[in-house]
């Protein structure tokens, strides 16, 4: 072994008591910061998951000019070349789910409301999130037929259920008029809460009939096969369309509002964890400080017997490196235990807290993230902290005067 | 052959504050190879303050210092660490040994910066412990060993670079009578059968009663230069 590390190794345990505590400091500001984290970031996780899966798709194709003017006029021609070319972009595109979507009033006898009407492929989205398993009463809609499925929200607010007859009227493609009458067959529990009080689901072929607009779409969202490879994906996707005037979006760049709230979100968790490295590195510092002073004349030794004073330097940079990795090694491994734990048991939600969460379709327990950055992130902060901190015996060295030392 | 050190004029003023304290002054000294030299005077005559420039711990205010041939003036900071490395060897009052080094260690940590090979490192640092009488306490760190066995060890470490000559400032001052006699006798050994200079200081009579030459101070002036019979 070099000797280096050897006299960086047995310096930090001339003072075991000290080493431990500044140890133990380093990884209690781990533990605690990655758990706050985590906690926080689980609940993002399930909202963006499910923001993911019942709204925007991991990436989506759209006709260029839909971003800036949603509006039926923008939407692009979905056919079975398009698919193909889709599926040859990347050998792991996934499913591809259509979807034909435009604002119109929904009407019963009672009321008149604004409603996001979406076509869709029922049996697609089923294998991608599982939306059929959301319907609170009646059934899913048969392919083909007038019938459509209702957020529970809007069904509320229309005052109809399953087996009444809904009123759509609006605008079709072109500033065709459209107008329809449809079975509400099901009322869904629709995840997202907004979504919940305007959705009308129908057949997306019964969509494009009452929109005029007969093998169009307005997004194609694509469900890779794996989350990860959604950035290779939209590039290669990008690539196939270039010249077809269609734009690729990844989620991130569909929800830019949402993802800076969450964010913010984070700002709390942020500042715990930043007020614990400052207390703790202040701890560390002290301890650096002591280790420092009370060996000058030891360093005045070795810088005379022929030591440089940049290999000197090293060795002492290397103990305050080793005690703080010892502290997130140590934090880490520790950290992934408790969040471990709380994955295999979760901690329950009570009371009005737990019914909201119900409510919007989640399990109420509270999630804990595993992501890796919240981990990663804990080990750049601590080794920052050292590189810092050896700050002090690194000056020190430098200018001592080794007479001086050695006198003291 | 070449003097291992050579001074001219040597001079050294402190000055901490305003008051300037002349140190050394106008020391002119020649050490051929194979010298064993002491420096005595009383205290704060700048016994120490001449060890120093001799073995360029520190740089002389007025006047020259040749170490091996060499102007140390003409190196620069790190240049004359490494020269200390290569050229000369220490032993300090309070042995300075570093503590978490075992004796055999402490030996051997010295040749690691001169980047020898490590085969040869271990090989040598055992036969010098075995030199100094220490082989049975290799394994053991300074804070075991009484004063007269960690100076010893800091022999061992001194004469571990394989320098021209070593520089002792008060070696025995903190030994009893018999560890100070059994360290003289190892530095006359080492003087004697590997013709390496010694240059120390003390203020014991019977330390002094061993050199062969004796430089006195008085007040930061070389006074008297005697050469005694051997
Ligand atoms: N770093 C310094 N700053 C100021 N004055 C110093 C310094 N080092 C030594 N001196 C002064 O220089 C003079 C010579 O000191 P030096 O240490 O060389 O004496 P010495 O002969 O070694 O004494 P002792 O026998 O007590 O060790 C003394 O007056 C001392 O006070
Ligand atoms: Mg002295």
């Amino acid at each position: 072994m070099p000797i280096d590390f050897i006299l960086a190794w047995r310096n930090i345990w001339r003072n075991r008591r000290r080493t431990l505590i500044t140890v133990g400091g380093v990884l209690f500001a781990v533990v605690l910061s990655i758990f706050s984290q985590s906690l926080n970031r689980g609940s993002h996780e399930i909202m963006l998951d499910n923001m993911i899966r019942f709204g925007t798709g991991y990436l989506q194709l759209q006709d260029e000019a839909y971003r800036d003017e949603p509006s039926l006029d923008n939407s692009f021609t979905w056919e079975a070349a398009t698919a193909r070319r889709v599926a040859a972009a990347h050998p792991r595109t996934g499913q591809l789910l259509p979807r034909i979507e435009t604002f119109m009033l929904a009407a019963g006898d009672q009321a008149t409301r604004g409603s996001l009407v979406v076509g869709i492929d029922a049996d697609a989205e089923q294998r991608f999130n599982g939306l059929t398993d959301r319907i609170s009463a009646g059934r899913f809609f048969t392919p083909d037929k007038p019938e459509v499925v209702v957020g529970q929200g809007l069904a509320r607010r229309l005052q109809l259920t399953t087996g009444d007859t809904l009123a759509l009227i609006g605008q079709g493609r072109f500033g065709m008029s459209a107008s329809g009458l449809f079975e509400i067959v099901g009322i869904i529990k629709h995840p997202l809460r907004e979504q919940d009080d305007q959705i009308v689901y129908l057949p997306i072929d019964v969509a494009r009939q009452l929109l005029s607009a007969e093998g169009q779409i307005t997004t194609l969202l694509v469900a890779p096969e794996r989350a990860s490879e959604t950035e290779a994906i939209a590039t290669a996707l990008r690539r196939t369309f270039k010249d077809d005037g269609i734009r690729v979006l990844t989620w991130p760049e569909l929800m830019p509002e949402l993802l800076n709230l969450l964010r913010l979100d984070m700002a709390g968790s942020y500042l715990l964890s930043g007020i614990l490295y400052i207390v703790i590195g202040f701890g560390f510092y002290a301890t650096v400080l002591t280790m420092t002073l009370e060996r000058l004349r030891e360093f005045g030794t070795l810088i005379s017997l022929g030591m440089k004073r940049t290999r000197l330097i090293r060795v002492i940079f290397l103990e305050t490196l080793s005690i703080s990795l010892i502290g997130v090694a140590a934090g880490l491994t520790l950290a992934w235990l408790v969040l471990f734990y709380f994955r295999l048991y979760p901690i329950r939600l009570r009371g009005d807290l737990a019914a909201t969460v119900i409510d919007m379709g989640w399990e109420p327990i509270l999630p804990v993230s595993f992501a890796a950055n919240i981990f990663f992130s804990q080990g750049v902060i601590v080794f920052v902290l050292a590189l810092v901190i050896s700050l002090y015996p690194l000056l020190k060295i430098i200018r001592l005067d080794i007479l001086t030392a050695a006198r003291s | 052959m070449k003097p291992v050190v050579m001074t001219e004029n040597l001079g050294k003023v402190y000055n901490p504050g305003s008051i300037p304290v002349t140190a050394l002054r106008n020391a002119t000294i020649t050490i051929d190879r194979g010298e064993f030299t002491t420096i005595v005077g009383p205290s704060g005559s700048g016994k120490t303050t001449l060890l120093n420039l001799l073995g360029g711990l520190d740089r002389p205010t007025s006047g020259s210092v040749c170490i091996n041939g060499i102007d140390i003036a003409t190196l620069k900071d790190p240049e004359l660490i490494d020269f200390r490395l290569w050229n000369i060897g220490f032993v300090f009052q309070h042995y300075n040994l570093i503590p978490v080094f075992t004796a055999r260690e402490n030996v051997a940590f010295i040749m690691l910066l001169q980047h020898r090979n490590k085969q040869q490192i271990r090989e040598r640092a055992d036969q010098l412990l075995d030199e100094v009488g220490l082989s049975h306490r290799r394994d053991v760190r300074p804070a075991q060993l009484s004063g007269g066995e960690q100076q010893r060890v800091a022999v061992a470490r001194a004469l571990a670079t394989e320098p021209k000559f070593i520089i002792a400032d008060e070696p025995t001052a903190n030994l009893d009578t018999a560890a100070a006699m059994n360290l003289l006798d190892i530095m006359e050994r080492m003087n004697r059968e590997k013709q390496i200079t010694f240059v120390f200081s003390t203020h014991d009579q019977r330390v002094i009663e061993r050199a062969r030459r004796v430089i006195t101070l008085v007040d930061g002036a070389i006074v008297t230069d005697r050469q005694h019979a051997s």
